[in-house]
């Protein structure tokens, strides 16, 4: 899990356009929307590409995303028991 | 009442200049956008998820009106941007293709789509400093003063607008060409806004 | 605008609409009076891997329409190019302009003219330079022999609008005679993909203002107003669209989503009305593509400037979002319609609901009140009103 949740974070990193972020600056309990890293909406769906691309899981909307992508480690969790790929 | 030019902005792979004044900064090719932004010590984290065209107008903007609009959270509803290129958005237009481009390799890419469109520089001028005027893009196959020129004037047309961000930003092909201009109606005579003010400040 | 008492009025002398609804105003105008939408449910449309609602233009009829008019030229056109140029001849015919004249100019609005160049399969049937606005304009204005560059207006779906106030600027300045105003976008892998990366269209026939909206339905269409001039103190020859006023304003907020307070539409309305009789007001043509957020950020524009009780419908259910071309397909039809006292319905409303409440058209229905508001809102925070009366 916790190599998961390092991939995790440098793919946040990459496809969020964080640049000024490293793996070590995200805490993988803080809330990603509104509070915490403060991602907005186009974040949350760039969230849905990452998810099918990399894992092979699809979400078809923006709300299904809102639970998952609560925190890294609960994306992590969710990734694990449900990747694809 | 005179229209004078308050503030300019050249922005090129080569040179970086504000009101005569240059900025040496060293720029390498791969990113030098991303160089002056650093240089500029600002903190807007939302630069490095705008795409080329964007970092360019945005930081030509950050130098327009640096020591003009401090207050950047007051809206400005009698201020103007009317922006000019030759590209629209095809910079940006060609990698959100790479995403599509591969029907096994299918990702579009929302983040990238949103920069399809060559307004969207207006849109994140605005947003920085709150300017609710007028927001309008025009295509050129070339740079051209007379047209520049004469979309401002049609600008103020519209009698609540006082002041107008316009000029040429265009990027494509790693090449950054851009001018900004600030104008503004005004009781004294300063820099006049006129075709060839505009043309000596381009070249 | 100056209230003088002398002024010049800029009217519609002639227009077109290019669409999946007919290649005529009338057809246009009389399929949406019966209540016929044009948007129709496609399997993998232009490639993309997922099936969409969408309203098209029939490849057979813009081809073989297009070729019919095609006596002289040797050139290949793109989609894009032969319906915004043949929008333009079918404008052009109903009157007797000189389009060769330097007095004559075209304002062209488009969001995204020949993209789909870009993919490497449409690319080598085209020069490289073909994907550039510029471009394709040249190509339209030098199809007609007209020796002024084209304006060109890429200010995202707000372009519409943008055009003709930028007419309406030109024409009041005498700068030119006639202004030929064409909004044009055709649909595409790159366009769709990427509207449905954002989440937001809808598989079934949008539903504006209603309380289960759910997303916007893409369409294409070529749309043309022609533009002139009379000083006020001279009749117009017959019922006549006069377009009075228009103003942009951007919200400052975010580039994609709407605001949540419609600050931008608020402005762009209010500095339109200015000096008007909010009575006169027959309808407002709003933007209306219902997407949870846009039609309620419009109802709040709409009711920050009183103007909640004034009819207001969406054409989006009958064509679909037809980006650049939206501001001046929906302005014809919406001039049409007010010249024979008839607001047209919203089709794909059935009980609105929007966070202020409106007075939205379910059901065609008369009016006999003079002028009308367009509204249009797009990516970047622009928000754009224009105002239009019949004579």
């Amino acid at each position: 899990m916790e190599a998961l949740i390092l991939e995790l974070k440098k793919e946040i990193i990459e496809v969020l356009n964080l640049e000024e972020l490293t793996p070590e600056d995200i805490n993988e309990d803080a809330p990603l929307f509104v509070e915490g890293l403060g991602l907005d909406s186009i974040d949350a769906l760039e969230l849905i590409v990452l998810m099918e691309k990399n894992y092979g899981i699809k979400l078809n909307n923006a709300a299904e995303g809102r639970d998952i992508f609560k925190s890294v480690r609960i994306m992590a969790e969710y990734i694990a028991k449900n990747r694809t790929k | 009442m005179n229209i004078n030019i308050a503030s300019y902005c050249r922005l090129t792979n080569h040179k970086l200049e504000v009101n005569d004044i240059d900025i040496q900064i060293q720029k390498t090719e791969a990113s030098s956008l991303n160089d002056i932004y650093r240089h500029l010590n600002l903190s807007y984290p939302k630069f490095f998820k705008m795409d080329n065209l964007s970092k360019a107008g945005f930081l030509a903007s950050e130098l327009l009106l640096k020591n003009i609009i401090i207050d950047k959270e007051t809206p400005k509803k009698d201020m103007a941007i009317v922006l000019m290129n030759r590209s629209a958005s095809l910079d940006n237009d060609r990698t959100y293709q790479t995403t599509i481009q591969d029907e096994n390799n299918f990702f579009p890419s929302p983040s990238v789509f949103v920069y399809t469109l060559s307004n969207i520089v207006n849109g994140e001028i605005a947003i920085r400093n709150k300017i609710m005027g007028e927001s309008s893009f025009y295509i050129s196959e070339n740079f051209s003063p007379e047209k520049i020129y004469s979309a401002v004037m049609n600008t103020f047309s519209d009698p609540n607008i006082n002041q107008v961000i316009c000029g040429w930003v265009d990027y494509e092909f790693n090449e950054c060409d851009v001018l900004l201009l600030l104008i503004r109606k005004e009781n004294q005579e300063k820099i006049p806004f006129n075709v060839n003010n505009i043309y000596h400040l381009y070249t | 605008m100056e209230k003088n008492a002398w002024f010049i009025m800029i009217y519609q002398w002639s227009n077109n609409i290019i669409s999946s609804l007919g290649f005529t105003t009338e057809e246009n105008y009389t399929a949406v009076k019966q209540g016929n939408t044009g948007l129709k449910y496609y399997k993998n449309p232009f490639d993309f891997p997922e099936d969409a609602m969408l309203s098209l233009i029939d490849d057979e009829h813009l081809n073989n329409a297009f070729s019919s008019i095609n006596t002289k030229q040797k050139t290949a056109y793109t989609r894009f190019e032969k319906a915004a140029i043949l929008s333009v001849y079918k404008a052009l015919e109903k009157t007797n302009i000189d389009v060769k004249s330097k007095k004559v100019v075209f304002i062209l609005s488009t969001t995204k003219g020949n993209v789909e160049l870009l993919d490497k399969k449409e690319s080598e049937f085209y020069e490289a330079e073909r994907v550039y606005l510029w471009r394709s304009a040249q190509l339209i204005t030098s199809f007609f022999d007209n020796p002024n560059e084209a304006i060109i207006v890429s200010n995202a779906c707000i372009s519409g609008a943008a055009a003709q106030i930028t007419a309406l600027r030109l024409l009041q300045q005498k700068i030119y005679d006639f202004a030929i105003v064409i909004g044009a976008d055709v649909l595409s892998k790159f366009i769709i993909s990427g509207f449905q990366s954002f989440k937001s269209l809808s598989v079934d026939i949008c539903k504006p203002f209603d309380k289960n909206r759910c997303g916007l339905n893409l369409g294409e269409a070529a749309a043309t107003i022609i533009y002139s001039s009379i000083e006020n103190n001279r009749p117009l020859l017959s019922n006549n669209i006069v377009l009075l006023n228009g103003a942009i304003a951007n919200d400052a907020n975010h580039i994609s989503g709407p605001s949540r307070t419609g600050d931008g539409l608020s402005i762009a309305i209010e500095k339109t009305l200015q000096n008007i009789n909010i009575q006169d007001i027959a309808l407002i043509n709003a933007h209306g593509t219902a997407t949870p957020y846009n039609d309620d950020m419009e109802s709040m524009g709409i009711t920050a400037n009183q103007l909640e009780n004034i009819p207001i419908n969406s054409l989006k259910g009958f064509l679909g979002h037809t980006l650049g071309a939206a501001g001046v397909l929906e302005t014809i039809l919406s001039g049409v319609a007010l010249l024979d006292n008839m607001l047209l319905k919203s089709n794909g409303s059935e009980n609105p609901e929007t966070i202020c409440p409106l007075n939205i058209v379910l059901n065609n229905q008369n009016s006999f009140k003079t002028h009308f508001l367009k509204l249009l809102s797009g990516f970047g925070g622009c928000n754009a009103a224009i105002l239009l009366k019949k004579t």
